[in-house]
């Protein structure tokens, strides 16, 4: 049997441990640079002089604000696609949570088919969403609007999903005893239970997904990302600034009042 | 008159939950089912409605053997059989009055039910039962803002709403301080004479047992060790009900 460490010997062995933790890291850290010939110190040599010709030419001027109009009229559809994605995505995800659910799913095979079909749909990176659509759909806000989808789709079936689960199982014990059917006690016992915390979900992803909208926009050429990388490549850095700050204004704008939403109605 | 004959249940192959379980429960009556944990109370409760399948027995209602239902009938009997828990299970966002409704869900068919489409007649039986627990103030809170006792009686006034023969009980005070354990108990023994309900209750604590049941059902290790008035109960048959698994005793020897 070992014998019990006394407490000077206990923290010696412990800050031995941290010491090679943190040297395994720098020693990975290292090699990883010299595989790819990163220069670490000429790289931040680099960091102020990029600073500068980014302020310098992304910083919106007086003239880049004759852009705003292009620029809200584009952002507004965009954050109007966001929202009508992600809502819609919340129907089908409350949909297949509810059958793929262990209190709720109507049979043991259905939870495996939708968690793999969760799964499936949510590792395929937004990007590739887009450039496959891109090819089926064509260029339109459509396209845009099911890149979003889907990967919405993916994310709030397993969010759903595991809400439900949360729900303790006694309370649809007792609906049942009381005679209602298997609808009823859906809709009567679990969707009342889990409203608010779907909400939240749903209010984080319109964040979210009005985010990824401006990359999937550059994609599928639609939306606030066609308008920046249309900017961005005819060199108006200025009026692609301001479309990279107006995004943050919002997003930020967004969040607030989703924060406040979730207040009132939790 | 509930009378079960026969009832076995079993978990798994080693254990046999409930074994040959026979008893009867009158209307008019508290019958409090006592006994140690783990001794298959809970089980026999839950398959009186059926919550749990069991594996063979009988279990007649009015004699009619609820076993032998098919799902819509089966519908029809557990409408009559109101249920309330120690966890009060009630749905927590929801106001006390939608949960008292609920009793109603056996009765309605599956779309009036899901969207709450409840009648004026409905709505006002419920608020009068929640008057008659004494909640009709609180008619309109969130079930989750309630205190365990204030829970407890809307679960009661649920279990009302369904116009049943009987209502299990199962720990209904477990969680409750004593003050709301007196006020509950008093209005499961008045319920049982005023409307000649079954009262089937589970429980942990002897003296409220002994304080309000009429008829006691003893059980040990998934078998019915006393059976009678609460008058009959002698320490012996008390001995018998909580003896400790004799297994048990022979390990902590070899220790």
């Amino acid at each position: 049997m070992p014998t019990k460490p006394t407490p000077q010997q206990f923290f010696r062995r412990r800050n031995r441990q941290l010491l090679i933790i943190l040297l395994i890291l720098i020693g990975i850290y290292w090699l990883s640079m010299v595989l790819v010939n990163f220069q670490t110190m000429s790289s931040l040599a680099q960091v102020p002089a990029g600073l500068i010709w980014l302020a310098k030419n992304f910083i919106p001027t007086q003239r880049s604000l004759s852009y705003l109009g292009a620029i809200s009229f584009q952002l507004w559809r965009t954050l109007l696609v966001s929202i009508a994605s992600t809502i819609c995505a919340g129907l089908f995800s409350l949909f297949f949570a509810v059958l793929g659910a262990k209190p709720t799913a109507p049979a043991p095979y259905w939870r495996v088919i939708v968690r793999l079909g969760a799964s499936l749909v949510r590792n395929i990176p937004v990007v590739a969403w887009s450039m496959i659509l891109l090819f089926s759909f064509k260029q339109s806000d459509f396209t845009g609007f099911l890149a979003l989808f889907f990967m919405t789709l993916g994310y709030l079936t397993r969010a759903f999903t595991e809400t439900i689960e949360d729900l303790d199982p006694e309370k649809l014990n007792a609906l049942r005893a009381v005679g209602a059917t298997y609808l009823q006690c859906v809709f009567c016992g679990v969707l009342p239970e889990v409203a608010t915390t779907l909400m939240s979900w749903l209010l984080y992803m319109i964040e979210n997904n009005l985010r990824d909208a401006t990359l999937v926009g550059i994609l599928t050429g639609t939306g606030i990302g066609f308008l920046f990388n249309y900017y961005f490549k005819s060199f108006r850095y200025d009026a692609a600034g301001l479309i990279v700050l107006l995004i943050a204004v919002l997003v930020i704008a967004l969040e607030l009042t989703s924060t406040r939403i979730r207040k009132a109605i939790a | 008159m509930l009378k079960v004959i026969d009832l076995d249940k079993s978990y798994n192959r080693q254990k046999q939950s409930l074994k040959a379980v026979s008893f009867t429960a009158k209307p008019g009556e508290v019958t409090a089912i006592i006994g140690p944990s783990g001794a298959g109370k809970t089980t026999i409760l839950r398959s009186v409605n059926q919550l749990i399948k069991d594996d063979a027995g009988q279990i007649l209602l009015d004699d009619e053997d609820i076993r032998q239902a098919n799902k819509s009938d089966l519908r029809r009997i557990r409408h009559h059989i109101g249920m309330i828990f120690q966890n009060y299970n009630l749905i927590g966002p929801l106001t006390a009055l939608e949960n008292v409704l609920h009793g109603r869900l056996g009765a309605k068919s599956t779309f009036a039910g899901m969207l709450g489409l409840y009648s004026a007649t409905e709505k006002n039986e419920a608020a009068k039962l929640l008057q008659d627990v004494g909640l009709a103030d609180f008619a309109l809170q969130r079930c989750d803002q309630l205190s365990g006792g204030q829970q407890q009686r809307v679960g009661i006034a649920r279990a009302l709403m369904q116009h049943p023969k009987m209502i299990l009980c199962d720990e209904p005070i477990a969680s409750l301080d004593p003050k709301s354990t007196k006020l509950v108990m008093d209005i499961l023994r008045e319920l049982a004479q005023s409307k000649q309900l079954i009262i089937l209750i589970n429980l942990h604590q002897l003296d409220i047992a002994q304080t309000y049941a009429d008829h006691i059902v003893g059980i040990n290790q998934g078998t019915i060790v006393f059976e009678g008035p609460e008058r009959a109960l002698t320490p012996e048959k008390l001995q018998a009900i909580y003896r400790q698994p004799e297994t048990k005793a022979v390990t902590a020897d070899a220790n």
